[in-house]
């Protein structure tokens, strides 16, 4: 991140954060409004299941599936442990920027690429956090209850990358070849690519907003931006003999910032 | 790292959520135009028991006019049996039990009760907690069946709405960066139904740090259309509100919302990097010099949107949105010069020929690749290539602009 985006997110909470607390000490409403929640779910244990589509896609783009066990100690707080699996790809832009560079022999040292760190297995441990239960009037005569709430929590990850600009073996450098493929215009037959890869295991941390609509006692429908976040790493100062000869080159990033991972979740709560 | 800024500001969000329904004064009379949308509505008794803190006083002189009840009368007439109306409870109004006996509150002489225990019937309710009022509903009343939902306290139609959208951050930002402010004019022509006229106005759009990373590291770049940065954009469109509800904060405090889609159309100034802030090191003397934008023209402008708007009050209100701000991009010119007017100033540059009697297009303004900044001492006649580049192999895209839009606004 950077300074400017920092000034802008700190000074956007702060304001709003110092609006929403000066507002309440004025206690203007009445009490109780929402009264006699139709759906508590304190003490209830809950399954779902979800899908997360990228919100924005750079260099690689993710597709989760995930299973959660949670427990709801209160109506407006819940532990909720997740795991499950991001199925990734790299991008055609990945792809393209992979393939001209290289043919790019001018640029003979360079830096590896930020954010490109793929997630596949992961678990989290986090709190749900459903301070607004609300109400909806949907098509006139159809009350859609929701809570709305903030989901934080921290995990483990499983890892990988593979770089798009060192090819320890160019097959055909004009064509931007790096795999075993048997002709040069059909890249699925290749089994095998000569780029650099890396696997790790790091922690992650996730963060959601999201909404939970009740559909009858036991069932859920949840709608959620969640971002999942984890340290990047890679290596600078990459020398271009070093790598097509087959060798480690360069040296870590000093300070290689932090990879988000923005999804849209779709899913679906059982309630027991 | 990039997407930080989008989820940070949506989750940042949420306090402006506690801020509106936090600072909601006194809901007024319901207005009479407003429309219920569900269910029936119950006529609400008011009580006025002296006891009572001063919000209960606020709130019962801001609800619905009703009959007044008498404080003197210790129970209510004999109240029809239950019916259609009142029996069966709403989803989430399941009733208490009622208490048995004599009460000592002051019951409203309308009260809706049942008949008394003796009579093999539901027990009386005259308990004055049962009798008061929420927001001028009888919400602790087990008779009365009250729908959560039951009708806007604030009627649109025929009001005007200005605006004020403080901060507008872009959140799909691959190539581009924006950061604005926005104004905006609503007039509600009907109550779901309203008419908008709206300018916005980036006072930040450059080039993302993605994009400068594959110009660093790769060698590779966006194609001048997908980079294409929006300095201003002006639109008129329609609004409408399909959905409205309600929400509840800690069981505290309510907030009243409505769901708004808006679309409409207009015009955008647009422009492109040419340069980015480099150093110029002239006679041992190092200056920092700007980064260069070129004119790319006004470009047709396509806006959908939808979002919350969370009110507070009769007249005042906090919009969340999301907004799409949607252009075609075609650069064939920068600053009005297109590939020939460039091809000719590079030609006159090498040789270190004034640009006087170049044959040149009348839109290209010429004097903006000459010459040398007294400040900086960077000699325009460098952004030449530049500029060229932009326009060497004419680029075409469909830029969807997608910001969040934080604001409040004003109705009168």
């Amino acid at each position: 991140m950077n300074a400017r985006s920092l000034r802008a997110f700190a000074a956007l909470c702060i304001s709003l954060t110092a609006l929403g607390a000066a507002a309440q000490e004025d206690g203007v409403l009445d009490s109780a409004v929402v009264r006699n929640r139709l759906y508590k779910p304190a003490g209830h244990p809950e399954l779902s299941l979800s899908v997360g589509l990228p919100v924005q896609t750079y260099l690689t783009a993710h597709y989760f599936f995930d299973v959660g066990l949670a427990y709801n100690l209160f109506d407006t707080f819940a532990v909720e442990a997740r795991a499950g699996f991001a199925a990734s790809r790299h991008t055609g832009l990945a792809r393209s920027i992979s393939e001209s560079f290289l043919d790019r022999e001018d640029k003979r040292v360079t830096d590896e690429l930020e954010d490109l760190w793929r997630m596949n297995l992961h678990g989290v441990i986090g709190a749900r956090w459903a301070p607004i239960y609300g109400k909806i009037s949907l098509v006139a005569d159809i009350p859609v209850h929701f809570q709305t709430y903030l989901w934080v929590g921290g995990g483990l990850g499983n890892l990988k990358r593979e770089s798009v600009i060192q090819c320890t073996q160019v097959v055909d450098r004009a064509a931007g070849v790096c795999d075993n493929r048997t002709a040069v215009d059909d890249r699925g037959s290749a089994t095998e690519n000569y780029w650099v890869k890396e696997t790790r295991v790091a922690p992650v941390v996730s963060a959601a907003l999201g909404f939970r609509f009740f559909v009858k006692e036991q069932h859920g429908i949840r709608l959620e931006l969640r971002d999942w976040i984890f340290k990047d790493s890679y290596r600078v100062n990459l020398q271009r003999d070093e790598w097509e000869a087959g060798n480690p080159t360069g040296e870590p990033a000093g300070s290689p910032g932090l990879t988000h991972l923005v999804q849209f979740d779709l899913g679906y709560t059982y309630s027991f | 790292m990039r997407p930080f800024r989008s989820i940070a500001l949506l989750v940042a969000a949420v306090p402006a959520l506690a801020f509106a329904q936090g600072a909601a004064p006194a809901q007024p009379p319901a207005t009479p135009g407003a429309p219920a949308s569900v269910g029936p509505e119950t006529t609400a008794p008011s009580s006025t028991s002296p006891g009572e803190p001063p919000e209960r006083s606020r709130t019962q002189r801001d609800a619905p006019a009703v009959p007044q009840a008498t404080p003197e009368t210790p129970a209510a007439p004999p109240a029809p049996r239950p019916g259609p109306g009142t029996s069966s409870s709403d989803d989430d109004d399941a009733a208490a039990p009622a208490p048995t006996g004599p009460t000592s509150g002051i019951a409203p002489a309308d009260a809706p009760v049942l008949e008394s225990p003796e009579s093999g019937e539901a027990p009386r309710t005259t308990d004055a907690q049962q009798q008061r009022l929420v927001n001028g509903a009888p919400l602790y009343n087990p008779n009365v069946n009250v729908h959560i939902v039951q009708k806007k306290r604030f009627a649109d139609e025929g009001k005007h709405e200005l605006v004020l959208y403080p901060g507008v951050v872009q959140v799909n930002g691959k190539f581009t960066n924006h950061v604005g402010s926005a104004l905006h004019y609503v007039y509600h022509l009907q109550e779901n139904f309203a008419l908008q006229v709206g300018g916005q106005y980036n006072w930040y759009s450059d080039e993302s740090d993605f994009n400068l990373e594959l110009i660093d590291k790769v060698r590779e770049q966006a194609q001048a259309a997908s980079s294409l940065l929006l300095q201003w954009g002006a639109h008129a469109g329609v609004e409408v509100t399909p959905l409205y509800g309600k929400f509840a904060f800690f069981n505290n405090s309510l907030a009243q919302f409505s769901l708004v889609l808006s679309g409409g159309a207009g015009v955008g100034k647009t422009r492109h990097l040419i340069r980015p802030k480099v150093a110029n090191e002239v006679d041992g003397q190092t200056y920092q010099v700007p980064a260069r934008f070129g004119d790319t023209g006004n470009k047709f402008l396509g806006e959908v949107g939808g979002g919350f708007r969370v009110q507070f009050g009769e007249s005042y209100a906090i919009r969340l949105e999301v907004r799409d701000l949607i252009y075609t991009a075609r650069v064939d010119k920068v600053d009005g010069c297109n590939l020939g007017d460039f091809e000719a100033l590079e030609a006159a540059r090498a040789a270190n020929q004034p640009f006087d009697g170049l044959s040149l297009s009348g839109s290209c303004k010429v004097a903006k690749f000459d010459g040398v900044d007294p400040e900086t001492k960077k000699n325009y006649r460098e952004d030449i290539i530049l500029g060229r580049d932009l326009v060497a192999e004419p680029s075409s895209d469909v830029l969807n602009n997608v910001s969040f839009y934080a604001g409040f606004s004003m109705l009168f």
